[in-house]
């Protein structure tokens, strides 16, 4: 279980966050709704230790979090896939899935993950050599989850995996969401489309100026007034 | 892994022919270009790869020389030993000088890389009982088994294994995880944080190796310069390294030893206008910033896709 207590975070001494409790119990999927700039990108970048916590715990099954540098967080088991994807544009396909299993290098099963993801999204294979930047939208994306699932997280974050993509392809990564869920890896996602997010998820958070307002099962938060309101 | 052989066997056969056809001056002068690439490679590791910006070369280069200099002077080290001592300790020193990045990046890294090279050559020009001040010293000669290396035909079988061996190296790290952490952290120090990639520890390590490999540049220019003047390791002559690395190509091991050799035999074709040699350097650079910012190596690769699309072309 990721479990996150009264977290408040933000850049320099400014705080995004205010006093955040979050948890994500193991194999599940956990949506976080809200409007832009309500804090969602800078809660996951809190929790992976690439801005700075003021106060407050996180702790991954029951092993303390808070005070751990990016490095260490992924370490533990915690990948990031950011919005903007972060990939490095000019290298290619293969050396980005490299640079994900940078902290197993050495490791003699990495090749066979290497492959095996190649499996999982043959679009890759096909552009192994090319330089990420050649790639379409959705290939980057697909790239971005592929290099997440290098460094074999137990806990993946993603960051609106759908933005910018178009509606099929939209439906391609999230079937590919489900099925790294059904092989047990616990998964956060932020994400604009409610439905899609909702459909995925078995519970949610609502986020509103760097607080939470609303938590529940996926179905509560489908019923719900102010998610029908706003997202709907 | 035949072609690589075959490569290492053409690459050897020219090093063992080459002292047959060439003069003693032109043997001088390759040491000279290779000496020089050494001390680029090591902007190539730490700007061309890892993108942190340094001006610090010139005065790694003045310590790697210094060193060894000294070092043999008043203790009566080896030079070959004072060297490679002097190497591994400006290598710390660059890795030190790397823990700035924790704080400064960008042009204010340039800044304080120029500083650390201006307090360098005024602690040079300052020791005076040490260094021998604003006059500079003797670089004592190359002895290994009792022979003496002192000329460019000797030197040759020093100085270029010695820039091969460290080539070949850099070649090997750039194609490493290291390697490849390096080239994250310059693409986007973010996403190289989030890939489990201690940022501050490998900034440092480049700017350790750039220090390492500038270090060993130095103690073989000043075995070929046999001479040490404090006035060449200023912030002029760190431009001038860091322009040899931009009109090679910045980016690759290869743009090195291409922008030597221009900078070491281009003034020798233009002897008439050596008071405008300056000018014709910094004009130099700046066509290359502007027109061809992945220096000359990019033309090679660049003619290379125009031929394969060409064939492909061809062939459709």
């Amino acid at each position: 279980m990721l479990r996150i207590r009264d977290l408040s975070a933000g850049y320099g001494h400014k705080n995004v966050l205010n006093g955040i409790d979050l948890d994500v119990p193991a194999g599940s999927v956990v949506a976080i709704l809200g409007a832009n700039g309500a804090g969602k990108s800078t809660l996951l970048k809190a929790i992976v230790g690439l801005i700075g916590r003021s106060s407050g715990t996180i702790e991954l099954d029951g092993k303390p979090l808070t005070n751990e540098s990016a490095d260490r967080t992924l370490k533990s088991g915690v990948a990031l896939v950011a919005e903007q994807r972060e990939l490095f544009k000019s290298m290619s396909v293969a050396d980005n899935l490299l640079l994900g299993g940078y902290l197993r290098r050495g490791q003699a099963d990495m090749r066979e993950d290497f492959e095996r993801l190649l499996d999982v999204f043959p679009r890759l294979r096909e552009r192994v050599r090319q330089p990420a930047r050649t790639l379409s939208g959705g290939e980057q994306q697909m790239l971005a989850i592929a290099r997440a699932l290098m460094s074999r997280p137990s806990y993946l974050l993603l960051d609106e995996p759908s933005l910018g993509l178009a509606p099929r392809i939209v439906e391609e990564i999230f079937d590919i969401v489900r099925r790294i869920s059904a092989e047990g890896t616990s998964i956060v996602v932020i994400e604009q489309n409610v439905n899609l997010a909702l459909d995925v998820a078995q519970s949610g958070y609502v986020m509103e100026t760097g607080s939470i307002t609303l938590a529940g099962t996926a179905a509560e938060l489908r019923s719900s007034d102010t998610v029908q309101a706003a997202y709907l | 892994m035949t072609v690589r052989l075959l490569f290492g066997a053409v690459v050897l056969v020219i090093f063992f022919a080459a002292p047959h056809f060439l003069a003693e001056f032109q043997l001088f002068q390759v040491c000279l270009i290779a000496a020089t690439a050494l001390v680029v490679l090591g902007i190539v590791v730490v700007t061309g790869i890892a993108g942190q910006i340094s001006l610090a070369q010139a005065a790694f280069v003045g310590l790697g020389g210094y060193g060894p200099a000294i070092l043999a002077a008043r203790y009566g080290v080896p030079v070959w030993a004072g060297i490679m001592i002097t190497a591994v300790v400006v290598g710390a020193v660059g890795y030190a000088l790397g823990q700035l990045t924790l704080r400064v990046s960008g042009h204010y890294l340039a800044l304080a890389t120029m500083a650390f090279t201006a307090i360098v050559q005024l602690a040079f020009i300052h020791s005076d009982a040490v260094t021998g001040g604003a006059v500079g010293m003797q670089m004592p000669t190359l002895e290994i088994s009792g022979k003496t290396f002192a000329s460019g035909g000797t030197l040759y079988y020093v100085v270029l294994p010695v820039v091969g061996v460290l080539f070949l190296a850099v070649h090997n790290l750039i194609h490493s995880p290291v390697g490849r952490a390096f080239a994250a952290i310059r693409q986007s120090e973010t996403a190289a944080a989030a890939m489990g990639i201690d940022v501050l520890a490998h900034k440092s390590a480049a700017f350790a190796a750039s220090g390492f490999l500038g270090a060993i540049g130095g103690g073989l220019l000043g075995l070929l310069s046999t001479y040490l003047d404090p006035s060449q390791f200023g912030i002029t002559q760190a431009v001038y390294y860091l322009a040899v690395a931009v009109v090679g190509g910045m980016q690759s091991p290869l743009g090195a030893i291409v922008g030597s050799a221009v900078f070491v035999l281009v003034p020798e074709f233009l002897q008439a206008f050596q008071t405008y040699l300056g000018l014709v350097f910094a004009l130099l650079l700046l066509v290359f910033i502007v027109l061809r910012p992945n220096g000359l190596v990019s033309l090679a690769s660049d003619l290379l896709r125009i031929v394969g699309g060409k064939q492909q072309r061809g062939a459709a």
